[in-house]
């Protein structure tokens, strides 16, 4: 969080923390300082017994009251140092934190009870330390029990300190009246200075809770454009694509038909007049037509997947499946109990995309962790299994995923099935070998 | 952020450091010779001339040096006992109280109070070559505060009766029996007051500086409640106390009787402090230059309410709450107030008497060599009697401050320059007033 604070605020805050702390040991010093000499004054003036009988104490010599107020001072400081700076694990952290309260004890205690603003120190450095949400709980319940120690202090020490009162009566009347008011501006001031302190962490605060509004709708903002853009992207992605398919028929099939067409028409006139020149025509006709076979198998081949455009089929799906392992972090398992040798292109793409779509819905719908990936040939079929641990379902209800799966099958006189025990499987099979079908009568061009 | 091993290493190195410097300086501090100090004052306790005032606790420093070798004692000499109190306060306030020292009664409460003093309480039970038992318990109990004991008895001085034996004689009168009472005392003083020369005046008297605080201890009134916040002067007991010094006075038909009298042995008694005694006593010339007479001490007549009590005035010693060596202290303080070759020396080198009964019962006269010149003689067993039966003094602060405001007022009533009515009721709620502010 302190890296995105306005650093102006933070160091404001520090600066003035700083004062507070600065302040608080000037007060201690000239508070024991006063004390500390005013007994001084009363020994050397002989008027000890009238002092001790204000007292209900013996209080300690003048100089070791002012180490003592003065080393308790230094050692909440320190330790206040340490609690801020977070040197030590959590649990050190709460050790420190008592320490420093104890520190604060012992120095109020030190300065006769004469000053309880070091009290809003260690608060300060309580808060500083706790921004967490928590905050505003743990700082008034700290506030509330470092006033509850500071007035047990004064309940409790009362009868066992030396009063400021019994140290200022030593003095004129006039004097004393001074000294009070003093003494009364040092706790205000030290009031004042926590309190701005306080204003000042509380806007600090605030400005910074505006300014992560502020990135938050912004965030939103650029969110919701960025899924435009992509919704927009994969629509061009689609138009371009059509756009091809278009062009590509157009550039090849159409060209050929239309080729075709002409030479059929020449034909028809020529095949009464001169049956020979028809003959020849149509000679010409087959080859426009082989060529646009080829052009059409050329255009079909652009659109394969990559891989497979590059691979050979078990390397390319071997490749696939290790990928998506890698990314999805599933397990997955490519047993080949035997590759069919001479696939075509088509059924290579289907079985392909059939494993594809299975690993991807083990993933997404079924939750799995490990994916058995078997594919293996039986005389006349290729066969094709995916089982995963996932959560399956009780009643399959074909997807686009699945439909699309069967409807690329059944177009090779393939079949799929599914079902669901101990997580999902996927069971394809595709006749090989076997040369139906008229949509592919062009592989029988090859041969 | 954690600490790194560095600054652990550090900070390890900082905490043996300190460690070492600590340890350093407490085996400093075991090798240094102990030097225990006492804190008094030069001069009497009980307000006497004394010429002598360290010789009891020199014996002791001596003796007690002798059996802790290794350890010196010192004091400060020459402190007058006005100006003790503020010393001894200064002392505190800096820090640097002696050990052990004497505590002027009137200071005692207030330093039990605010801790300066060490409660030797269980210290003493604990120690089994010490008993309390040894003491006067008004003695003892005049280093009590709040139940605990803070102090021990160094000397005590009870308030003994001067009798004239020659004048009792003379007018044909026994000595009076140590029981004896008011009414026996108010007889004898009728009987010897009168006119001896014939001149019309008289000359010759009872009793001379026989006051109300004297009486009201004999007829046991207790004047103030412990913690000196209220008084009792409307007593009935104190009522009583008054109406007979009033009768007691009014023997004297007017005329004061002065301390000359007494020396000249016109006066049949004189109450005395021990102390005052045998101060009284080295003085010889002063008896007589003017008259020569026997004399004989007793206790103070006891009231019809009361007993023959008489107050003690006791001087304490106590240790500070802040000795770094409080068992020698203890050892110490007890050299002065326990061991009984010390406790003899009280009674032989100081105008106090020792606290211990067994050392003052056991004393003779030949150890007082002061009072075995003629003209009359102490029977110690007679004074331990008397300490035994005595009272302890209030000690609250403002005590003799209290007494000194009732003084005046109440001498008022005794001569009769005050009517009496319900003076006592009037004086009770004056004092009561002072001692509440």
């Amino acid at each position: 969080m302190a890296e995105i604070m306005p650093a102006d605020g933070e160091s404001r805050i520090r600066g003035l923390y700083r004062l507070l702390a600065v302040y608080n040991g000037l007060v201690v010093f000239l508070m024991a300082g006063f004390m500390s000499i005013t007994q001084e004054k009363i020994v050397s003036s002989m008027a000890a017994r009238t002092f001790l009988s204000s007292l209900p104490i013996v209080p300690l010599p003048a100089a070791q009251g002012f180490l003592l107020a003065a080393g308790s001072f230094l050692l909440l400081v320190l330790l206040g140092f340490l609690y801020r700076r977070q040197l030590l694990r959590s649990g050190g952290q709460y050790v420190v934190f008592l320490a420093e309260t104890g520190a604060c004890v012992l120095l109020m205690r030190s300065l006769n009870l004469a000053y309880d603003g070091v009290v809003l120190l260690v608060v300060a450095d309580l808060m500083h330390r706790y921004q967490g949400e928590k905050q505003s709980w743990l700082l008034v319940g700290a506030m509330f029990g470092l006033y509850v120690i500071a007035n047990y202090n004064l309940a409790v020490f009362q009868g066992h300190v030396a009063p400021f009162d019994a140290y200022a009566a030593y003095y004129r009347p006039s004097v004393q009246a001074w000294l009070l008011a003093i003494k009364n501006g040092f706790v205000s001031v030290n009031l004042i200075l926590f309190v701005s302190w306080l204003v000042l962490l509380v806007q600090n605060k605030h400005r910074e809770k505006e300014r992560i509004a502020s990135l938050n709708r912004q965030l939103g903002e650029a969110n919701r454009k960025l899924r435009a853009y992509a919704l927009e992207a994969e629509r061009m992605a689609e138009t371009r694509e059509r756009n091809r398919l278009a062009r590509e028929i157009h550039d090849t099939l159409g060209h050929a038909l239309t080729g075709i067409a002409a030479g059929l028409d020449a034909c028809i006139i020529l095949v009464d007049a001169a049956p020979e020149a028809a003959k020849k025509q149509l000679a010409k006709i087959r080859e426009t037509a082989r060529r646009g076979i080829t052009d059409v198998r050329r255009s079909v081949r652009k659109l394969r997947p990559d891989d497979l455009e590059k691979l050979p089929l078990r390397h390319a799906m071997a490749r696939m499946v290790a990928e998506f392992a890698e990314s999805s972090g599933m397990k997955i398992r490519l047993v080949a109990l035997g590759w069919p040798d001479h696939l075509r292109e088509d059924e290579e793409e289907v079985l392909y995309r059939v494993v594809q779509e299975g690993v991807t819905n083990a993933n997404r719908h079924g939750h799995a962790t490990e994916v058995i990936v078997t594919i293996g040939t039986e005389p006349g079929r290729v066969y094709l299994i995916i089982a995963d641990n996932g959560a399956g379902c009780s009643e399959v209800k074909p997807g686009f995923g699945l439909r699309h799966m069967r409807e690329r099958l059944e177009l090779l006189h393939g079949r799929l099935r599914c079902w669901s025990d101990q997580g999902f499987t996927l069971e394809a099979v595709i006749p090989a070998g076997t040369e139906k079908g008229e949509a592919y009568d062009i592989d029988h061009d090859r041969g | 952020m954690r600490m790194s091993a560095d600054a652990k290493r550090r900070l390890g190195l900082l905490l043996a450091a300190v460690l070492l410097l600590v340890l350093g300086g407490l085996y400093q501090q075991r090798q240094q010779p102990v030097t225990l100090r006492i804190g008094l004052f030069a001069g009497s306790n009980w307000d006497v001339p004394d010429s002598d005032s360290y010789a009891v606790v020199d014996a002791a420093v001596e003796k007690f040096e002798r059996e802790h070798p290794g350890v010196t004692v010192s004091y400060v000499s020459g402190i007058k006992k006005e100006d003790y109190s503020e010393w001894l306060a200064g002392r505190l306030l800096s820090g640097d109280e002696p050990d052990i020292f004497v505590i002027p009664g009137k200071d005692f409460n207030l330093y039990a109070s605010i801790g300066a003093l060490q409660p030797i309480s269980e210290t003493g039970s604990r120690d089994p070559s010490f008993s309390w038992e040894v003491y006067y318990p008004a003695a003892l109990d005049y280093g009590r505060y709040d139940g605990e004991i803070y102090a021990l008895p160094a000397a005590s001085v009870p308030t003994l009766m001067f009798v004239n034996k020659t004048l009792l004689a003379r007018e044909g009168i026994p000595i009076p029996r140590n029981d004896w009472t008011w009414q026996e005392f108010y007889e004898i003083c009728r009987r010897v007051t009168r006119d001896t020369d014939g001149d019309g005046r008289i000359d010759q008297f009872g009793v001379y500086d026989y006051g109300w605080r004297l009486a009201a201890v004999a007829n046991g009134v207790r004047l103030f409640r412990e913690d000196g916040k209220a008084s009792f002067f409307a007593d009935s007991r104190m009522e009583e106390t008054v109406r007979f010094l009033r009768e007691l006075h009014k023997l004297e038909q007017g005329r004061e009787v002065t301390a000359r009298d007494f020396d000249m042995g016109r006066v049949a008694f004189r109450p005395f402090t021990f102390a005052e005694y045998r101060t009284y006593k080295p003085y010889p010339w002063r008896i007589k230059k003017y008259s020569s007479f026997e004399w004989d001490c007793i206790p103070l007549p006891a009231g019809p309410s009361g007993s023959s009590s008489s107050s003690l005035q006791t001087m304490l010693m106590g240790m500070s709450a802040r000795s770094h060596h409080k068992g020698l202290a203890w050892q110490l303080l007890k050299e002065i107030c326990y061991d009984p070759e010390i406790q003899k020396l009280t009674l032989e080198r100081s105008q106090g008497l020792p606290v211990r009964r067994d050392v003052v019962e056991s004393g003779s006269l030949q150890e007082m060599p002061d009072t075995a010149s003629p003209g009359g003689g102490l029977d110690l067993r007679v004074v331990s009697a008397v300490m035994d039966h005595a009272v302890m003094e209030p000690k609250f602060a403002r005590y003799e401050e209290v007494m000194m405001r009732a003084d005046s007022e109440l001498r008022g009533v005794i001569d009769g320059s005050i009517p009496f009515d319900n003076a006592l009721n009037r004086i009770q709620k004056e004092i009561n007033g002072w001692l509440q502010q």
